[in-house]
């Protein structure tokens, strides 16, 4: 029998040129910033992160401070137009890069704080669902059974209803406050998490690594901690990306409607709420919050969606 | 000659048998003079109802309500009361039929739909959405310019602006303060100022505990503090920067328009270091936490409620490191927590005139009859206040409202911020357009040349049974619909002839005579009498009626006017 010469593999480069070498990241990074679309989100998230972390640096005010407050009282009107020399506006007017808002508060200072706040807000209500929904969708995975009818019912209830009116139900009855609301947000993320970490748990659980694991006589917490759940992350870090995004979005909604960040905390969404009525005689107090949640929101979105199509390897040969 | 005799005795005949048949009606003519009284007895066989206190030691004003007969009702009170037509023409004491407020059980229907002689009817009211009133058909006076009348609302300023640019609504409340110059630039547009007969006050809660919250040490329980963060607010800073034209600061809680209003001593100056020494005084040096409440609805006396309450609570966290959370709250939740005494903490709220005198400025707030929303009362301020309102003259008055306003600045109940300047406007093709320095326009005399009217006003009405209401958004549709023995003459504050023809008051004003004005006819049909007008003010004074129940059973006009109620339940 002649022996046949099995070919080697040819892949497309650059990923070909270096399989052996490249992890799984690496070509999620390579197949992320062939996306013109993921590039501008990060670009844009990175702006914000500067912004954020600076702010105390670059502001040229405190977000809270009234003018109203400064001596000699400074001459210039509530809800006043942006101000920037360069670009003409009256010498003897100090410069406000947003104008004023109706407390005489630099908006631009605002809007800058208002970024560190926002991030603030998706990173940590995301953290709080992943944490909370990874460890209830694990169990509900792994362990089936009434531990999963349970769990996923209450999921389901969570789920019947609209999100955002859910979490204003929670802020009712918490009260008011910043905090109240990025718990109720949390609140009614997990339910999305718990459902696509269960999904994940039950495909990867009767992998034959695992069954292997198990044969060798590792415990519950080891198979499913280290064994399960690392190799079940994927969905979940495009799960948590996406939800960042609206997770900022409805923290913006209950500020608005006075339920989330309160007075004179300088949150987007609470300073577009406090200046609606000003949508004709100072638009531009309600153009820059608006613009910010809308760039803010889009920023993540196209990250999620590009980090999606990076970690989908059906989606390889489209990259 | 016999013949002639005969002829003689035949004329003679025939004379005393015209005679007779003439004279039938003159001598039946008393028998009908006979009957005739005892068709007009009816009335004297009318079965008018009295109400009636055993005696003025239950401490209010009234003594007795009596329908004399059908078209005369007597109001016998305690004490003078020089100010009682001004009262009595207020539209919380508005005259419903007897037959509807029994049938009703004094709530329920006539929360919605409301009986009365006024130049409307209610039609429909969509909640959340609008209220349409048509005209009624038996109204005793001029009937109304256009023959529907639509209430909208919006709490924000800018909708209802550009609702009346786009010209879909004809006429707008309470214009945004920087709205203004918009108003008065556009052609299309007319703006009316009201007179700043109004007052917006910060008021707290004196009461150690505040019922509903764990506020065992309430800070505010300390004259001290009051009296201090009174000194630490810089008023004129909000009124310069918050307030459109025609505003001032409040020196005193009552307008200087109002007789007797602005006497005594002025309300402290801001000085922010006197304020912190009193404040460390008193036992908080570092400050403390409390809230503000407030509702966010615009109102003449408080044309930007969330831009004050950011200053307010900026000016006490620098001035005296008080922190201040911001609570909003929905409006007719608000004014019945505040009217019960719950609000914790310091509250944004204001009030505008009813009528021109000083009982429904000191007298309804810190009166013997005023509600909870100050906490415990102050015997200085109650009794001067009622000293005061017994006198005729506005002289013999001056000394009891000097003592009032200078206890008041001493007690410091609340602090007076602001009378605040406002405006309506309209269509400038609308006619009879006017603003009332009451805020009770009457839309029955203005006219966009059509069928149906619009009116856009700040918030829905919270309920149209408004002897039971204090907001003057549901007091202005009740004003459509129903009416008090007297009113207030069309933008203005005189007091005017409504459902009484007359009155007269005996030489000590405690007796008052109302004559009703004949032929006057409810919506539903039904005539107007005495009865109504007793059982409509009755089923108010009686705590012990069993139509006194209302949309929250507070009735806080009656006893805020007249004092306390009649059998009222032990505290």
């Amino acid at each position: 029998m002649a022996s046949q010469t099995v070919p080697p593999l040819k892949l497309d480069a650059p990923e070909a040129l270096s399989l052996d070498s490249v992890s799984l990241w690496q070509i999620t990074r390579r197949r992320l910033l062939r996306r013109k679309s993921s590039i501008v989100g990060m670009v844009i998230l990175a702006i914000l992160i500067v912004i954020a972390l600076t702010a105390q640096w670059i502001a040229p005010y405190s977000p809270t401070l009234s003018m109203l407050d400064t001596t000699p009282a400074q001459n210039i009107q509530k809800r006043s137009p942006p101000c920037i020399h360069m670009f003409g506006c009256a010498q003897d007017q100090p410069e406000h890069f947003m104008g004023t808002d109706g407390n005489l508060r630099d908006e631009f200072s605002r809007m800058l704080y208002g970024a560190r706040l926002s991030l603030m807000i998706g990173l940590s209500t995301v953290s709080f669902a992943i944490v909370i929904g990874t460890i209830l969708g694990a169990l509900a995975g792994y362990f089936g059974g009434w531990v999963d009818n349970a769990i996923m019912r209450i999921m389901d209830v969570l789920l019947a209803f609209p999100s955002l009116l859910l979490a204003i139900a929670i802020v009712t009855v918490l009260g008011p406050g910043l905090i109240n609301a990025l718990l109720a947000i949390g609140i009614v993320s997990i339910p999305a998490y718990a459902r696509v970490v269960r999904g994940s748990v039950l495909s990867v659980r009767e992998m034959d690594y695992v069954s292997a694991s198990r044969a060798l006589g590792g415990n519950t917490y080891e198979i499913l901690f280290k064994r399960i759940l690392p190799n079940a992350l994927t969905p979940l870090i495009v799960q948590g990306t996406l939800g960042i995004a609206s997770a900022i979005l409805d923290a913006a909604a209950l500020s608005f409607l006075g339920l989330g960040a309160q007075p004179p905390t300088p949150e987007w969404g609470a300073m577009l709420g406090s200046e609606r009525n000003q949508v004709f005689t100072a638009p531009h107090l309600v153009f820059y919050p608006g613009l910010a949640i809308m760039l803010t929101v889009l920023a993540f979105n196209l990250l999620g969606d590009g980090l999606r199509d990076a970690l989908d390897p059906r989606l390889a040969h489209i990259s | 000659m016999k013949r002639n005799i005969s002829v003689l005795l035949s004329l003679i005949v025939l004379a005393g048998l015209m005679l007779a048949a003439c004279g039938t009606p003159a001598t039946e003519a008393p028998a009908a003079a006979t009957e005739a009284p005892a068709a007009t007895e009816a009335p004297a066989a009318y079965e008018g109802m009295k109400v009636e206190a055993a005696s003025c030691d239950y401490g209010g004003e009234f003594k007795s309500i009596e329908a004399v007969d059908a078209s005369t009702v007597k109001i016998t009170l305690c004490v003078p009361d020089p100010a009682f037509p001004s009262k009595i023409a207020f539209t919380s004491f508005a005259v419903q039929p007897a037959e509807y407020l029994e049938s009703t059980g004094g709530n329920g229907d006539l929360l919605e739909k409301p009986i009365g002689t006024g130049p409307y009817m209610v039609d429909s009211w969509v909640r959340g959405d609008q209220l349409i009133l048509t005209a009624n058909p038996n109204y005793w006076g001029e009937k109304p310019a256009d023959s529907t009348l639509v209430f909208k609302w919006s709490t924000e300023s800018a909708q209802r602006l550009l609702e009346l640019q786009s010209g879909t609504v004809d006429g707008i409340d309470n214009v945004g303060p920087d709205d203004f110059a918009t108003v008065q630039g556009d052609s299309n547009l007319a703006l009316y100022t009201r007179p700043a007969l109004n007052i917006m006050y910060i008021g707290f809660n004196n009461n150690p505990q505040v019922e509903g919250f764990d506020n065992t040490k309430n800070p505010l329980a300390n004259e001290k503090v009051r009296q201090a963060i009174a000194m630490g607010i810089d008023r004129q800073r909000i009124v310069d920067n918050f307030y459109p034209a025609g505003s001032e600061v409040a020196d005193y809680f009552t307008p200087c328009a109002i007789p007797n209003g602005c006497i005594g001593d002025k309300w402290y100056g801001f000085d922010a270091a006197a304020a912190k020494a009193l404040l460390t005084e008193a036992g908080y040096p570092d400050g403390f936490e409390t809230v503000l409440n407030y509702r966010d609805v615009v109102r003449g006396y408080l044309p930007d409620p969330n831009v004050v309450a950011q200053d307010l609570q900026a000016q006490l966290k620098e001035n005296l490191n008080i922190t201040l959370k911001i609570e909003v709250m929905e409006s007719g939740a608000y004014l019945a927590a505040a009217d019960a005494g719950q609000l914790q903490g310091l509250y944004m709220l204001g009030w505008g005139a009813d009528y021109p005198d000083q009982t429904n400025f000191l007298g309804y707030h810190f009166g013997a009859g005023a509600s909870k929303q100050f906490g415990d009362k102050f015997d200085d301020i109650t009794s001067a206040l009622d000293s005061g309102a017994q006198l005729a003259s506005d002289a013999e008055r001056a000394p009891f409202y000097e003592a009032a306003n200078n206890a008041i600045r001493t007690h410091v109940p609340m602090i007076p911020v602001a009378h605040g300047g406002s405006a309506v406007a309209f269509k400038a093709s609308v006619t009879g357009a006017h603003a009332s320095p009451l805020g009770n326009e009457n839309f029955s005399v203005m006219s966009n040349g059509g069928d149906t009217f619009v009116w856009m006003q700040n918030a829905e009405p919270i309920s149209l049974y408004c002897a039971d209401e204090t907001d003057g958004e549901s007091l202005r549709a009740c004003e459509a619909v129903t009416q008090s023995l007297l009113g207030y003459e069309t933008g203005g504050t005189a007091v005017e002839p409504v459902l009484a023809e007359s009155y007269e008051a005996s030489a000590d004003l405690t007796e008052w005579t109302f004559h009703l004005r004949p032929g006057v006819l409810f919506s539903d049909g039904s005539t107007l009498d005495a009865n109504d007008v007793v059982t409509s003010l009755s089923v108010q004074w009686d705590a012990a009626n069993p139509l006194h129940t209302g949309n929250t059973g507070a009735f806080s006009y009656w006893s805020g006017l007249f004092g306390a109620f009649l059998n009222a339940p032990a505290q």
